[in-house]
C-alpha cells in the first residue's frame, strides 16, 4: 500500500522525502514522490510511469497556498491551482497572459485541481503554464537537504517530461517572477484542434515592456516547438531596443518561426502547419503585449 | 490506509489504498453510482465530477488520499426524489436529460458554479460546463436550465417553459428524468449482484493476421481465473450471420483477424484484474498480413485479399434514363469528389452488459441495444438453446447513436454466462471501445452533377466507396443506404448512381445516427451548393426550384408515397438565411478593410432521408388493461435516451384518452414484451407508436364495449377516465376500471390485446427491400466564422428547421435537433478516427460546451398521411443536414471548397492559402 502523508511544513516534507530515499531502488521504486494537484501524477501512476511508495502531499503546508504580491516579485506558492491564478484580482488585471494561461489548461474541474508549479515541474514542451512562466522569466524555488535555490524556469527544463528537479527529494515550494511595472505588457495565444480540453498545436505567451516609444524587453516563449518549452531568443534580441511597429513585430514573428522546430503529429498537427500559424500567433501576441503596456489596453 | 472524510455531509470513514481514484472509492466502496465513469480515469470527459470543498473536481483524477478531512458531495447529496435542487428540477423541466449518464457531473459542475455565481452570464455557463462532455443533448438544453434554475434561486417565480404546451398525452416531462437528475437511475454499470463475475476480451493487437495457435492454459492456472473460452467453446452457430456476415464470435485457429481489437477469446474471471492478468497469460500466435485502410487501394487487383470477392461486401446500383447523354448536354456540370472520416460513436456510457440465469433459468443479456428480439435470436442460435430460453432486456441506457447495435458483446456475455452459470459483467474500457466497436463508414464520393444555364438540375452520376473496415458489421445495407441520400428531394431526369461496401483492415463499420445516409448527404448538398456558386445562383432557390413534386418519379425510381414537406422546411429557414447573409456582408466588408484576418460565411443545406427499415412495414405492440384497472403498454422501442418511454407513453395516453400518468409503460424486454421491429432508421413514433396507438384504440374500444353492457347505454356516450368509465351525459354514473377488469375475467374475455401498425396492404411487396417511400426532410443554415490566419472555424448560428409531420414531444424533438447540430458540427470540423492513432476521448476531439452555436429549432409539421396521429420520423434526419451547411458556410467565407471532413484547422489553412478570394 502506498503511503499518503500530509506534511505541514516543507521541512517535514524533506524528512519524509529523506526516510524514503534511503530505502529506493535507483529506479526510484521504493521512493516518496511530491504531490501537488496530482492530475498528471495519478495518470502516469496508472500507466505505471511511476511507482512511488509514499506521496507527499504539498497542498496542506501553510503558506503554499498563496499568491503574495512583496518586494519587487509575484510569488505563487506550489500549492496555488489554475482556477486560484484565474480568480486573483491582480493578476487577472496586471498578467493577463498568465490568468489566461491558467484558463486553457484542460478544463474547470481540473484547474480546480492542478497547480501551476505542478505543470512547470512536469515539464512538457506544450505545459501551458511552463510556456506562460517562461514569458514572465519566472523562477522557481527548489528546496533540498542543501537548501533553497532560486532556478531560472527555463533551466529546469532538460527535455520532455524531463526536468531538473527530482521530486523525490526536491520540492518546488514556489514560483516567483518581477512583478510587472508600469509599461509592461502581456499576451497569450493558443491554438488547439478545439476550444478546450485539448493540448494545443501551438501555444505563445509574450511580455514586453517598453522604454518610451521603443522596446525594452520582448520576451517570446513558445510549445510545443523544441523537446522543451521554448523561449525565441532572436526574435526577442531584434526587438530589443526597436519602436515596436508592425514591420518590426511582423519581422520578428518571421524569426521566431525560424527558430522553431516542431514535430508533426497526426493527431494534432503537422509540423508545416505548426510552422505557418506561428507567425500570425507571435505577431498577435506581440501587438496585444505592446498596446497592453502602452495601457491602452489591459 | 484509513481516511476521513466527509460525504455529503456525513462523516465516513474508508480504509483503503488512498492513491485510488475518489471515483472508484465512491462507485465501488461506498456504493453511490449516481457518479460515472466514461473515460478511462484520464479527465477526459467530466462524468465523473463531485465537489470538493465545493469546488468541481474529476473525481477520476484525484486520489483518495487527497480528500482526507475535506467535504465530498456527489450527486447523490444534491436533492432526492421529493427534494430536487432547483437545478434537477430545470433540468428536467427543459428537457436538459437524454439518456443521463453525463447529468451527474453536469449537474454538480452547475451547482458549483451558481453557489459562486447567482447570476451567471451564457458565457459563464458554458464555461463551467465546457469539460463535461454530452452526446446527446448537444449542450442548449443544459445552458438553458442552468439560466433558469439560477433564475429561480434568486428569487424569480418562473413557471416551467413548456408547462403552457398543450402536447400529445398531457405533459412533455420525462418519466424516467428524475431517477437520472438524482443518480438513482441504474445503468448497467451500476448494478452489481451476488457471485458476480467479471469477463474481459483477448483482442487481436494486429490489423491483419492469421490466428496460428492459442494456449489458454496458462490463462486457466491465474488465480480468480474462473474460465477461459475460445471458439471451440460456441455450442451453436459461430456467427451472427444474419446481422454481420463474416463476424465469428471467435475465430477458430486457422482463421484471420481483420482489424486491430477482433476478439480472439474470452475471460471469466473473480475480479476485473484477475481478468486482465488471465488475457496477459494467454499464448497467442499470429502470422502478420499486410493491410490497408484505403478503399482504393483494397479494390486494387493486386490487393491482398481481405475478405469477401475482391474485397467487396456489396453494392448497389441506381440507374434510369441515360445519364451520360443527359450529362453531355447539359449547359453546366459541376464534377466534386467528396471524403468523410471514420467516426466513433462516443457514447458517454462505455459497452457495458451484464448476463445471469434469470428465475426462469433463461440466459439474461441486460445490455443497450436497439433491437433486443434480434440479439435474443443470435444468442439462442450462438447456444443452440430455444429462442425462448433467453431472454434480453434493455437497462437505462448512456446513450448509443448506433453503437451499441452490435450484437457482438451480448454473444460474448451470453457465451460466458452459458458456461460458468453465474452472474458475469463485461464493461469495455473506453479504449477498447475505441478499437472494437463499430464506427460511421468512411466514405468515398465522386459526384458529377448537370444543370440548365438558369437552375434546373438534369443528370446525377453518383460513385460511392463505403469502408466497412475489417467486418460486415452490418455493412451489407450500407451501400444501399448510401445511394438512397445521394440523390435528395429533387427532380433528375437521369440517374447513374453505384455504391460499393468495400472491405479494408480499418475497424468494423456500422450502424451509426443516419445509417450510411449523412455522408452522401453531406457530398449531395455541398455538391449543390458548389453548382449554385457556379451558376451564380442563391441555394435556398436552387433547392426550391428543383424540388420532386407529389408522384414524381423521385432519384430513386418510384414516387414518395408519405408527405415531405421540404419546401416549408426550406421556406421556414429562408428568414435566418437572409438575416445571416446580410450580417455576413457587412462583416466581412468591415475586416476586410480593417485588415482583420476574419471572414465570415452563410451555409444552407437541405436533406431527404428515407426512415423506416427496408423490408418491414409492421410493427407490433400490446395494450392491457390491468386487474387494479391501470393501463399497461408492452412494446419494444428501446428507450436510450432519445426519449422512447415518454413517447409511447404519451401516444398511448392519446389513444386511450386519458392523462399520461397513470399509464404504466413495459419497454424492451423479450420475456414481456412483443417483437416490435428494430429501433432504427427513425422508425420508433411511426412505427412502434402506430402499434401503440393501435393496441391502445382497441383496447378502448374493448373497455367501452364492456362497460357499456355494465351501464346499459351506448359506447358512444362513455369516457374512459383514470380509475373509471363515466357516462358524458349523466354525471356521477360510471363503473370502476376495476370493475371493468373483473367483467372481462369474467366474460373470459382476454385483458392485453395487441395492436399493428401495418403498412404491408398500403405498398407493393415485390420491389423490397428496397422500395420504401418515406421520406422526412429537414434544412439547416449556419453562419461560420473562419480565423484566415490560423484555420480555426466557429459556427456562430444555426437555424434548423424539420418536418416532423406532428410534434408529439416538442421538448425531445428540439433536443433531438440541437443534439444532432453538435453531433454534425463535429463530424463536419473535429471528430475523425485515425487508425493506429486514435486511442480514446483524448484524441478524438468531440464537441464541448464551447462549440455551441446559437441554434434556433423549427418544428414543421405537414402531417403525414400513413402514421399515427399524423407523426413523422426525426431523430437520425436531424443528423443529416448540418455538416453540408457548415461546410458550406465555411467554403463560401473563405471563397474555396473543403471537401475532406473534418474540415480540421490544418485542412482549413490550406484552402485558405489556395483561394484567390481572401488571399
Amino acid at each position: 500500500m502506498t503511503d499518503y502523508r500530509f506534511p505541514v511544513s516543507v521541512e517535514e516534507a524533506l524528512d519524509i522525502l529523506d526516510a524514503h530515499a534511503a530505502s529506493s531502488t535507483p529506479s526510484g521504486s521504493g521512493s516518496a514522490r511530491v504531490i501537488a494537484g496530482g492530475t498528471d501524477l495519478i495518470l502516469d501512476m496508472r500507466r505505471g510511469k511511476r511507482n512511488p511508495a509514499c506521496l507527499v502531499d504539498l497542498t496542506r503546508i501553510p503558506g503554499l497556498d498563496q499568491i503574495r504580491v512583496i518586494g519587487g516579485v509575484v510569488e505563487v506558492g506550489a500549492a496555488v491551482t489554475f482556477a486560484a491564478i484565474q480568480e486573483h484580482p491582480y493578476l487577472r488585471q496586471h498578467v493577463p497572459a498568465l490568468t489566461a494561461a491558467a484558463r486553457s489548461v484542460g478544463a474547470l474541474g481540473i484547474q480546480t485541481a492542478a497547480t501551476w508549479v505542478g505543470n512547470i515541474v512536469q515539464a512538457m514542451p506544450a505545459a501551458d503554464g511552463a510556456v506562460v512562466a517562461l514569458a514572465l522569466e519566472a523562477e522557481a524555488r527548489v528546496v533540498d537537504r542543501d537548501g533553497a535555490v532560486w532556478w531560472s524556469v527555463e533551466e529546469l527544463f532538460l527535455g520532455p517530461g524531463r526536468s531538473v528537479v527530482d521530486s523525490t527529494r526536491q520540492i518546488v515550494t514556489h514560483v516567483r517572477f518581477p512583478l510587472p511595472g508600469h509599461s509592461w505588457g502581456t499576451s497569450w495565444q493558443r491554438v488547439g484542434r478545439r476550444a478546450s480540453l485539448v493540448l494545443p498545436i501551438i501555444n505563445c505567451a509574450v511580455r514586453i515592456v517598453l522604454d518610451g516609444e521603443g522596446i525594452e524587453q520582448a520576451v517570446i516563449a513558445l510549445g510545443p516547438v523544441a523537446p522543451r518549452p521554448f523561449r525565441a531568443r532572436q526574435a526577442e534580441s531584434v526587438l530589443t531596443g526597436q519602436r515596436p511597429t508592425d514591420e518590426a513585430l511582423a519581422e520578428a514573428a518571421r524569426i521566431a518561426q525560424g527558430e522553431s522546430d516542431p514535430r508533426s503529429s497526426v493527431k494534432r498537427a503537422s509540423r508545416e502547419y505548426r510552422l505557418a500559424i506561428l507567425p500570425a500567433l507571435v505577431r498577435a501576441a506581440l501587438h496585444e503585449a505592446v498596446r497592453r503596456a502602452r495601457g491602452s489596453e489591459r | 490506509m484509513e481516511i476521513t472524510f466527509v460525504l455529503n455531509g456525513r462523516a465516513v470513514v474508508v480504509d483503503v489504498e488512498p492513491t485510488r481514484p475518489l471515483l472508484d472509492v465512491l462507485r465501488t466502496d461506498l456504493g453511490l453510482t449516481g457518479t460515472k465513469q466514461g473515460c478511462d480515469h484520464e479527465g477526459e470527459c467530466g462524468a465523473c465530477t463531485v465537489l470538493l470543498d465545493g469546488r468541481p473536481v474529476r473525481s477520476c483524477l484525484t486520489p483518495v488520499g487527497k480528500v482526507t478531512g475535506r467535504c465530498v458531495q456527489t450527486i447523490e447529496g444534491l436533492g432526492v426524489p421529493g427534494d430536487l435542487h432547483p437545478l434537477q428540477i430545470a433540468f428536467i423541466e427543459t428537457g436538459a436529460v437524454q439518456c443521463g449518464f453525463c447529468a451527474p457531473g453536469v449537474l454538480m459542475a452547475a451547482k458549483a458554479l451558481l453557489d459562486r455565481t447567482p447570476d451567471p452570464s451564457r458565457e459563464q455557463i458554458i464555461e463551467a460546463l465546457d469539460g463535461n462532455l454530452c452526446r446527446c443533448t448537444g449542450y442548449a438544453r443544459m445552458v438553458e436550465a442552468v439560466q433558469l434554475a439560477a433564475a429561480r434561486m434568486r428569487g424569480e417565480s418562473l413557471p416551467a417553459p413548456w408547462a403552457e404546451r398543450s402536447v400529445i398525452g398531457g405533459s412533455p416531462l420525462r418519466a424516467d428524468s428524475i431517477a437520472k437528475v438524482t443518480g438513482q437511475a441504474q445503468y448497467v454499470e451500476d448494478v452489481v449482484m451476488d457471485g458476480m463475475l467479471y469477463g474481459a476480451v483477448l483482442r487481436s493487437p494486429h490489423h491483419h493476421a492469421r490466428l496460428v495457435s492459442l494456449d489458454a492454459e496458462p490463462a486457466v492456472r491465474v488465480k480468480g481465473v474462473v474460465r477461459v473460452l475460445t471458439s471451440a467453446d460456441v455450442p451453436g452457430k459461430n456467427s451472427f450471420v444474419e446481422y454481420s456476415r463474416d463476424e465469428p464470435i471467435l475465430p477458430p485457429i486457422g482463421e484471420t483477424v481483420r482489424m486491430i481489437g477482433a476478439p480472439v477469446a474470452l475471460v471469466v474471471a473473480e475480479s476485473p484484474a484477475a481478468a486482465q492478468a488471465g488475457l496477459a497469460s494467454i499464448a497467442v500466435e499470429y502470422q502478420v498480413l499486410p493491410y490497408a485502410f484505403d478503399p482504393t487501394e483494397t479494390l486494387r487487383a493486386d490487393a491482398f485479399p481481405i475478405a469477401g470477392e475482391d474485397n467487396v461486401l456489396t453494392e448497389f446500383q441506381v440507374r434510369h434514363g441515360d445519364a451520360a447523354a443527359v450529362l453531355a448536354e447539359s449547359d453546366v456540370v459541376v464534377e466534386t469528389g467528396y471524403d468523410t472520416a471514420y467516426l466513433e460513436h462516443a457514447a458517454l456510457e462505455r459497452e457495458t452488459l451484464l448476463g445471469y440465469l434469470d428465475e426462469a433459468d433463461r440466459i439474461t443479456v441486460v445490455g443497450g441495444t436497439h433491437q433486443p428480439h434480434w440479439q435474443q435470436r443470435y444468442i439462442a442460435q450462438a447456444l443452440a438453446l430455444p429462442q425462448e430460453q433467453v431472454r434480453v432486456i434493455l437497462p437505462p441506457t448512456g446513450g448509443t447513436f448506433g453503437g451499441k447495435q452490435d450484437p457482438w458483446p451480448f454473444l460474448a456475455v451470453a457465451l460466458m454466462v452459458y458456461h460458468v452459470r453465474r452472474p458475469v459483467r463485461l464493461t469495455y474500457s473506453r479504449r477498447e471501445s475505441f478499437d472494437a466497436s463499430p464506427k460511421r463508414h468512411p466514405y468515398r464520393m465522386g459526384f458529377k452533377i448537370g444543370a440548365t444555364r438558369d437552375g434546373q438540375l438534369t443528370g446525377i452520376h453518383v460513385r460511392i466507396l463505403c469502408n466497412t473496415g475489417g467486418y460486415d458489421g452490418h455493412g451489407q445495407y450500407i451501400a444501399n443506404y448510401a445511394l438512397t441520400a445521394s440523390g435528395g428531394a429533387y427532380r433528375w431526369s437521369a440517374v447513374d448512381g453505384l455504391a460499393r461496401s468495400v472491405y479494408t483492415n480499418g475497424p468494423k463499420a456500422g450502424q451509426f445516427r443516419g445509417f450510411g445516409t449523412a455522408q452522401s448527404t453531406f457530398a449531395l448538398e455541398c455538391t449543390l451548393d458548389e453548382l449554385a456558386e457556379r451558376l451564380d445562383l442563391d441555394p435556398l432557390a436552387l433547392r426550391l426550384q428543383n424540388i420532386l413534386a407529389d408522384g414524381d418519379r423521385s432519384f430513386l425510381g418510384y414516387p414518395v408515397a408519405e408527405t415531405m414537406g421540404y419546401r416549408e422546411v426550406l421556406e421556414a429557414v429562408r428568414p435566418h438565411y437572409q438575416a445571416y447573409c446580410q450580417e455576413v456582408r457587412a462583416f466581412n466588408e468591415l475586416r476586410s478593410q480593417q485588415g482583420e484576418p476574419l471572414r465570415q460565411g452563410v451555409g444552407l443545406a437541405g436533406m431527404w432521408y428515407r426512415f423506416g427499415k427496408s423490408g418491414s412495414l409492421k410493427s407490433e405492440a400490446h395494450a392491457e388493461l390491468a386487474e387494479d384497472g391501470h393501463f399497461v403498454v408492452y412494446c419494444s422501442a428501446p428507450d436510450y435516451g432519445q426519449g422512447t418511454n415518454t413517447v409511447m407513453s404519451q401516444m398511448a395516453a392519446e389513444a386511450m384518452e386519458v392523462s399520461r400518468d397513470g399509464i404504466e409503460l413495459v419497454n424492451a424486454d423479450t420475456a414481456l414484451t412483443p417483437d416490435s421491429g428494430i429501433q432504427g432508421a427513425s422508425r420508433a413514433t411511426y412505427w412502434v407508436g402506430g402499434s401503440v396507438v393501435a393496441a391502445m384504440t382497441r383496447l378502448r374500444e374493448e373497455i367501452l364495449g364492456v362497460a357499456a353492457e355494465m351501464l346499459d347505454v351506448s359506447p358512444a356516450v362513455l369516457s374512459v377516465e383514470h380509475g373509471r368509465v363515466a357516462v358524458r351525459t349523466e354525471p356521477g354514473r360510471a363503473v370502476s376500471l376495476v370493475e371493468v377488469a373483473r367483467e372481462f375475467d369474467r366474460m373470459g374475455k382476454r385483458r392485453r390485446v395487441a395492436g399493428f401498425f401495418d403498412l404491408t396492404p398500403n405498398f407493393l411487396t415485390e420491389n423490397r427491400p428496397e422500395y420504401v417511400p418515406f421520406f422526412v426532410t429537414g434544412a439547416h443554415v449556419a453562419q461560420v466564422e473562419v480565423h484566415l490566419e490560423t484555420g480555426t472555424v466557429r459556427v456562430l448560428r444555426v437555424a434548423a428547421a424539420h418536418d416532423v409531420g406532428r410534434v408529439v414531444n416538442p421538448l425531445d424533438a428540439v433536443g433531438q435537433i440541437e443534439g444532432a447540430v453538435l453531433m454534425g458540427l463535429g463530424a463536419a470540423l473535429m471528430e475523425e478516427f485515425i487508425p493506429d492513432h486514435t486511442t480514446g476521448l483524448s484524441d478524438y476531439y468531440l464537441p464541448t460546451a464551447q462549440s455551441l452555436p446559437e441554434i434556433s429549432v423549427h418544428l414543421v409539421e405537414v402531417g403525414g398521411k400513413f402514421g399515427p396521429l399524423g407523426v413523422k420520423g426525426l431523430g437520425e434526419a436531424a443528423m443529416l443536414p448540418a455538416s453540408p451547411a457548415i461546410v458550406n458556410g465555411l467554403s463560401r467565407a473563405i471563397g474555396a471548397r473543403l471537401r475532406t471532413i473534418p474540415a480540421t484547422p490544418e485542412r482549413v489553412l490550406e484552402h485558405i492559402h489556395r483561394s484567390r478570394v481572401v488571399r
